[in-house]
């Protein structure tokens, strides 16, 4: 009988001493989300790798002040697949661990399937979508990370054009809202600019697209562009482009990835003339320290390539919100507060919040963007083009 | 003319890859009635196997092909005897392992490789050209490599003891146990052979095409529906359906768009799903 109770008094300290450090520690759990396997890897990565840098840099100041204690900022990953129910799947196993915060996903298929199922849980969440819907006003708990091809196709295609002159491009793409939004968008720019357009779409899963670039090279195109192809896909295109004998430059007004196409079709030789859209100016040095800042923050180097880049401000300004609301779990309040913060970025500098003119809800985070150019197998850089407000 | 062609090179081509999936994923439904959802696994591993004696081994790409043969085999024989073996009879129990079995390769790879493509480069570059018409020189050795496969396989199966003992299995098991031919070595036998293959077909296609973690689905998606096509186990339905899939893949693709080209075979497959039930080759095992 003594041991009995002398086992049930050791047992009754320790469950209160559990319950004393558990009412210590805070801690604030948001979520990162985005296709962290297959062919668009490297932009789920980007996201969640964002969002574990911009959780590192608070922690290291104590982390965020909610009702008056400390609390530490947590990343929970999320592999949504780059699909519309990976997306859905991903809200709702969050919202099981009570994560009202998410940081991603990444493209149109998985901004569908996230929109209406974060609104229903009481989510907030960006996307780094093309489509034309990325931003809704019946959805006001959903963010834009970077604008798309409507805002910056233009520019970008007038700056191509002073290094490689082109009067006909056939653009290539999945054949899902991914694929078809944006190159309906970059087809439009191109025909504005004078350029006559052809485009090709393909299953997204295919794997050899050598009958896609029979059909392309069919058209005669002066220039291939893939438009938002995810980066292993774009890869293979390249290099078989090239097998096929296509020497014209090839293009993607679409997502970033181009150190994973250049891997993937075998080096930079291959590509020999490129161009494409960075999300923010690569070029500028300021913005390149942010690789120094993940290794010395979370001690391992980054993994995403310059998608994490921009991705980046997206995540610092949601534990901006998060500390200017004073709450990790009222996403209505996060994202009042988050309107309210000024675009502003210790790497990309000034933005502006747009979105207003193309979706109805200026919640569309625009920072000054790149346009990268590879000539005769070299890489020339990326010039920084500005950003505007609406 | 010319697309006919170009298109006609590209299904010659896709044909005799989809072959030695095909081959290798039928010869166990065959042999010992196991559905092997690892098949894209084993393609997969094939590739890294070649991917990592090439780029961190330092071999010659021919051994490293080698090296990833016999891994792929080693490791389909160890697993058909160890866990396959005991479940053999049960078709959910192999499914199921079978499919936990891709899980933790793709999960490996993914772990030890990260998500990312591999910078994995085949050795011979360049293209055959007559006009406007090419053929990748890489595609041509792959062809050849595949085709002498394919020969040896037929070999194996059709002129040696080994293959008369599992062709034997195949038919009519019980009766080939009685015979006195032991299933605890030729099962183990024909899954290493199976996944041999589809090791070898990864580490010649993926350094072509790409090699990422996420290689193995449509891999299998695609070794699924021509053996439906041939047949359920039926060699030479395989073989003539993964010809079949790559020459109507390469025409509807190039001449409906990638689109349409993917939906025309699975038209193909649901219409003789409905009109001969047995694939083209198989055997009708129970009737209507």
């Amino acid at each position: 009988m003594k041991m009995h109770t002398t086992t049930l008094m050791a047992a009754l300290a320790v469950a209160l001493g559990a319950t004393a450090a558990h009412a210590q520690s805070c801690e604030i759990k948001v979520g990162a989300m985005g296709p962290m396997s297959g062919g668009a890897a490297q932009w789920g990565l980007a996201m969640s790798g964002a969002a574990e840098l911009a959780a590192a840099e608070v922690n290291a100041v104590g982390g965020i002040e909610i009702g008056g204690k400390k609390c530490k900022v947590v990343i929970v990953p999320y592999d949504s697949k780059y699909t519309a129910d990976g997306a859905a799947a991903g809200a709702n196993a969050f919202a099981s661990q009570d994560i009202h915060v998410i940081v991603g996903p990444v493209g149109s298929p998985e901004a569908t399937g996230i929109k209406p199922v974060a609104a229903r849980n009481q989510q907030l969440a960006w996307n780094a979508a093309y489509a034309k819907n990325a931003l809704e006003p019946k959805f006001p708990l959903m963010f834009h990370i970077a604008p798309a091809p409507a805002v910056w196709a233009d520019p970008m295609i007038k700056q191509v054009l002073k290094t490689f002159p082109m009067k006909s491009v056939a653009l290539v793409a999945p054949n899902d809202q991914a694929g078809t939004d944006i190159v309906a968008v970059d087809a439009e720019k191109y025909r504005a600019n004078g350029i006559q357009t052809t485009e090709e779409y393909y299953q997204r899963g295919t794997t050899n697209f050598a009958p896609i670039v029979t059909r392309l090279l069919a058209a005669k195109p002066d220039v291939i562009d893939t438009a938002s192809s995810p980066p292993g896909d774009a890869g293979v295109i390249v290099k078989q482009l090239r097998l096929a004998g296509f020497a014209g430059p090839i293009g993607r007004l679409g997502g970033p990835g181009t150190e994973e196409i250049i891997r993937v079709a075998g080096g930079i030789d291959v590509l020999k003339d490129f161009f494409w859209y960075e999300t923010v100016a690569t070029g500028d040095p300021k913005v390149q320290e942010i690789d120094a800042l993940y290794r010395k923050f979370l001690g391992k180097d980054p993994v995403g390539g310059t998608a994490l880049w921009g991705n980046l401000p997206a995540a610092r300004m949601t534990m901006k919100a998060i500390a200017a609301a004073g709450t990790a779990e009222d996403a209505v309040k996060i994202a009042e507060a988050m309107r309210k913060l000024p675009v502003e970025d210790p790497n990309m500098g000034k933005g502006y919040w747009t979105g207003g003119k193309q979706y109805g809800i200026a919640q569309e985070l625009h920072f000054p963007f790149g346009v990268g150019i590879i000539k005769d197998g070299k890489n020339l850089g990326v010039t920084r083009m500005e950003a505007h407000p609406d | 003319m010319e697309q006919f062609l170009q298109a006609t090179i590209i299904g010659v081509s896709l044909g005799t890859q989809y072959a030695l999936l095909a081959l290798g994923f039928t010869l166990i439904f065959g042999i010992l009635g196991v559905v092997n959802f690892s098949h894209g696994g084993f393609y997969m591993l094939g590739g890294y196997v070649a991917y990592a004696c090439v780029a961190h081994a330092g071999l010659p790409y021919p051994l490293a092909v080698l090296v990833a043969i016999l891994a792929t085999g080693a490791l389909g024989w160890v697993f058909e005897l160890l866990l396959i073996e005991r479940l053999v009879d049960d078709h959910l129990a192999t499914l199921m392992l079978t499919l936990g079995l891709y899980l933790v390769m793709s999960t490996a790879m993914l772990e030890i490789f990260g998500p990312l493509s591999m910078d994995f480069r085949f050795p011979v570059t360049g293209a055959l050209r007559a006009g406007p018409i090419y053929a990748p020189l890489e595609n041509l050795v792959v062809l050849g490599v595949c085709l002498i496969a394919i020969l040896g396989l037929w070999l194996i199966l059709f002129r040696t003891d080994l293959g008369r003992a599992l062709r034997a299995l195949a038919d009519d098991r019980s009766v080939a146990m009685a015979q006195g031919l032991r299933p605890k070595i030729l099962f183990p036998a024909a899954f290493a052979l199976a996944t041999g293959l589809a090791g070898l077909t990864g580490a010649l296609v993926t350094p072509i095409l790409s090699l990422s973690p996420g290689v193995a689905d449509p891999v299998l998606a695609t070794s699924f529906l021509t053996v439906i096509l041939g047949g359920l186990g039926s060699l030479g339905g395989a073989a003539l359906a993964a010809f079949i899939v790559g020459i109507v893949e390469a025409y509807s693709s190039v001449y409906f768009g990638g689109s349409i080209g993917a939906l025309v075979l699975f038209v193909l497959v649901l219409l003789l799903l409905v009109f001969r039930p047995q694939g083209l080759l198989g055997r009708e095992i129970r009737g209507a």
